[in-house]
């Protein structure tokens, strides 16, 4: 069977920092995996890695077969990737970003059109994509932009911190989308994330990213029974030492 | 006092001046342009005056009298001048006598001078006499008309030892070798500001306003992350890159049409104001560019402003958002800046090989030299600015399709100190 992602003893290094260290794992098609770990332990720089947007200084990383390095083009085509913190064109409506983005996946103009609809209803903003995403609020922009990640259905989708800036209302709705478009149209996602609730609820598996390494993995329910904790955020801190 | 004012000024103050982006550009940049102008201003005006101080004035004598005489005497006190008996200004262009005496200008004094002169001073007050400036337009800097309008300061002065308005001036221009009689050369001079004010300002702004708005084109996506977002989607990365310059070349384009239609107009209406008579060819004249010229010139403002534009672009990725992209553009200003003022005041021609050579290499300065070598219709100079910049931007944009398509588009940062680097941003 064909993995998701097949992640083989990655390294990047940024000059005399070592941002992954032989990092190994992989992820299933169909499945959730979270990447947790303290700032700067090195998920944003797998998760860039697997989207094509910096290379491995050397290992391996494979998206469903396809070489992250040589078939970076490929690999573009099966994946969506949601960036933290990440905002629209401050001057397109919220529709026209939309449309945009849906551009570079669907050719023909009924395709489009079925697309973005289907996003505008993901999006809960109703009316306000006539608005110009300058005029959104962090939470709306969010909603704009994971609406924009699932549209495409793709293969693979990459969210680091999906529900940040949202309320607890639209995080739960959101989660609950992500969980529902798993289902629907048989989609991974790696997700990196804050919030230990989150990843709880949503991830099959999860694993703690320090130091560019992966310390450990597994089901959520294994890792807590291991670790005799309640909850993963014990989890963590168990393993970093804090508890 | 404000309660908080000055906690809040010296942290703002520690801020802005840690920030090198804004130190260089904001302080440290004039501190080196204002001087290198100044020098560029001095070395206009000494040469303008050297220039004045070398050549000789010709005085065409056609008067047989006693006071041409005194007139040339009083003359020679203050300058070098070379006397012709009995000779027409054509004459004196004809045989090019202004050449082989190393002369810009000469001043006739016609027949009957001394006959007017002594019946001046003999109680007929109504009767005056003339003398005739004749200077050569050259279209060179704004310091280029010293010479003709010193002239009529000393028959001022000679008015002043001996009557008051005894001798009355008459200016005419050569223009390519035409007598233009009564055409002053001041009133050609608001031409002459024209052509080495107006069009060197519009392009030293042009080009600066463009490459701050293309600088923030990549600078805004990075800013707002939709860089990443785009990076990472099913499009070409050259595609990205070509989308963002065609658009600025579209508005390049649209700017240089606008500034030749502008540019064409002024020199319309102010060449409307010079008394030359209607049926002479301002083209042929050397006052104004003919179509081909404008064309030339067009061709050479729009790939200049393609080469400023794709540079604000490559510059930009070296930047994480708006305001340090438009800092870093700012180096390239003195390019601008330096080039434009100097030929403002300076005949490129005139200076040394080495500032020559500098100058030519930037390439914003291409479309100032063309802006006064389509007036003469030295086009081939025009074509070789056009060729070198279009060269110049065939290399930046490789550079930047090499930017394009790795992660440096992401990660690459200008480094201003050494010091222990941060690590990647989780």
């Amino acid at each position: 069977m064909n993995l998701a992602v097949d992640a083989r003893s990655l390294v990047k290094q940024f000059g005399s920092v070592r941002a992954l260290d032989n990092l190994s794992f992989t992820v299933k098609p169909g499945e959730i995996y979270g990447l947790i770990g303290p700032n700067g332990a090195g998920k944003t720089t797998t998760l860039r890695t697997i989207c094509t947007l910096i290379l491995p200084s050397s290992g391996k990383l494979d998206v469903f077969g396809l070489d992250v390095v040589s078939q970076a083009a490929e690999v573009r085509k099966i994946l969506s990737y949601l960036p933290e913190e990440s905002g629209a064109y401050p001057n397109l409506t919220g529709y026209e970003y939309l449309e945009f983005m849906a551009k570079f996946n669907q050719k023909e103009g009924y395709d489009i059109k079925s697309m973005v609809n289907e996003a505008v209803e993901l999006s809960g903003l109703g009316d306000r994509l006539r608005d110009k995403a300058k005029t959104y609020s962090k939470g709306m922009k969010r909603r704009l932009l994971i609406a924009r990640a699932l549209m495409t259905h793709p293969k693979l989708a990459v969210l680091d911190e999906p529900a940040s800036g949202l309320d607890v209302l639209h995080a739960y709705r959101i989660r609950e989308i992500i969980k529902q478009y798993v289902k629907k149209y048989n989609i991974t996602v790696i997700l990196s994330s804050h919030n230990m609730l989150e990843v709880e609820y949503l991830c099959n598996r999860v694993s703690l990213v320090n130091e560019g390494k992966i310390v450990i993995e597994g089901e959520p329910k294994e890792l807590r029974a291991k670790y005799d904790s309640e909850n993963l955020e014990e989890v963590f801190a168990k393993v970093v030492g804090y508890a | 006092m404000l309660k908080g004012f000055t906690t809040i000024l010296l942290k703002e103050l520690k801020e802005l001046v840690r920030d090198p982006k804004i130190l260089v550009p904001m302080i440290i940049l004039p501190l080196i342009i204002f001087p290198v102008l100044s020098l560029v201003m001095g070395y206009a005006v000494n040469s303008a005056e050297e220039q004045m101080q070398k050549s000789n004035l010709l005085i065409l004598n056609n008067d047989n009298g006693e006071w041409d005489q005194t007139f040339i005497d009083y003359l020679n006190q203050i300058m070098n001048i070379q006397v012709l008996n009995n000779i027409s200004p054509q004459q004196v262009i004809d045989q090019n006598l202004l050449a082989n005496y190393n002369s810009t200008q000469f001043m006739e004094i016609p027949a009957g001078f001394s006959q007017n002169m002594t019946r001046h001073l003999n109680g007929e007050s109504n009767i005056t006499t003339s003398i005739n400036i004749y200077g050569v337009f050259q279209g060179g800097g704004i310091f280029s008309d010293l010479g003709s309008s010193g002239l009529v300061v000393y028959v001022n002065a000679f008015n002043r030892a001996i009557a008051p308005d005894i001798v009355l001036t008459t200016q005419s221009t050569i223009i390519n070798d035409q007598v233009q009689e009564g055409v002053d050369p001041s009133t050609l001079s608001v031409l002459m500001m024209s052509q080495s004010l107006a069009l060197p300002l519009t392009v030293m702004i042009m080009i600066i306003y463009s490459m701050q708005i293309a600088a923030t084109s990549v600078a805004m996506e990075k800013e707002e992350k939709t860089l990443e977002t785009l990076l990472t989607s099913p499009v070409d990365r050259f595609a990205i890159l070509m989308g963002k310059v065609s658009s600025t070349v579209i508005v390049a384009g649209i700017a240089a049409v606008t500034s030749l239609i502008g540019y064409s107009f002024m020199m319309k209406s102010v060449t409307m104001g010079i008394p030359i008579a209607g049926d002479i060819d301002l083209v042929t004249l050397g006052l104004v560019p003919s179509t081909f010229g404008y064309i030339m010139l067009g061709i050479s403002l729009f790939v200049t402003l393609l080469s400023a534009l794709a540079l604000a672009v490559v510059m930009s990725t070296f930047s994480e958002n708006v305001r340090s992209a438009q800092a870093l553009v700012g180096y390239i200003y003195p390019l601008i800046f330096i080039p434009s003022m100097a030929l403002m005041y300076l005949d490129i021609n005139s200076l040394p090989m080495a500032i020559k050579t500098v100058l030519y290499a930037i390439p914003f300065t291409h479309p100032i030299i063309a802006s006064k070598a389509v007036i003469m219709g030295n086009y081939s100079i025009v074509a070789f600015g056009i060729i070198y910049v279009a060269i110049f931007t065939v290399i930046i944009m490789y550079f930047a399709s090499k930017l394009f398509s790795t992660e440096k588009i992401l990660t690459a940062k200008l480094m201003f100190k050494r010091g222990p680097k941060k690590k990647q941003k989780d």
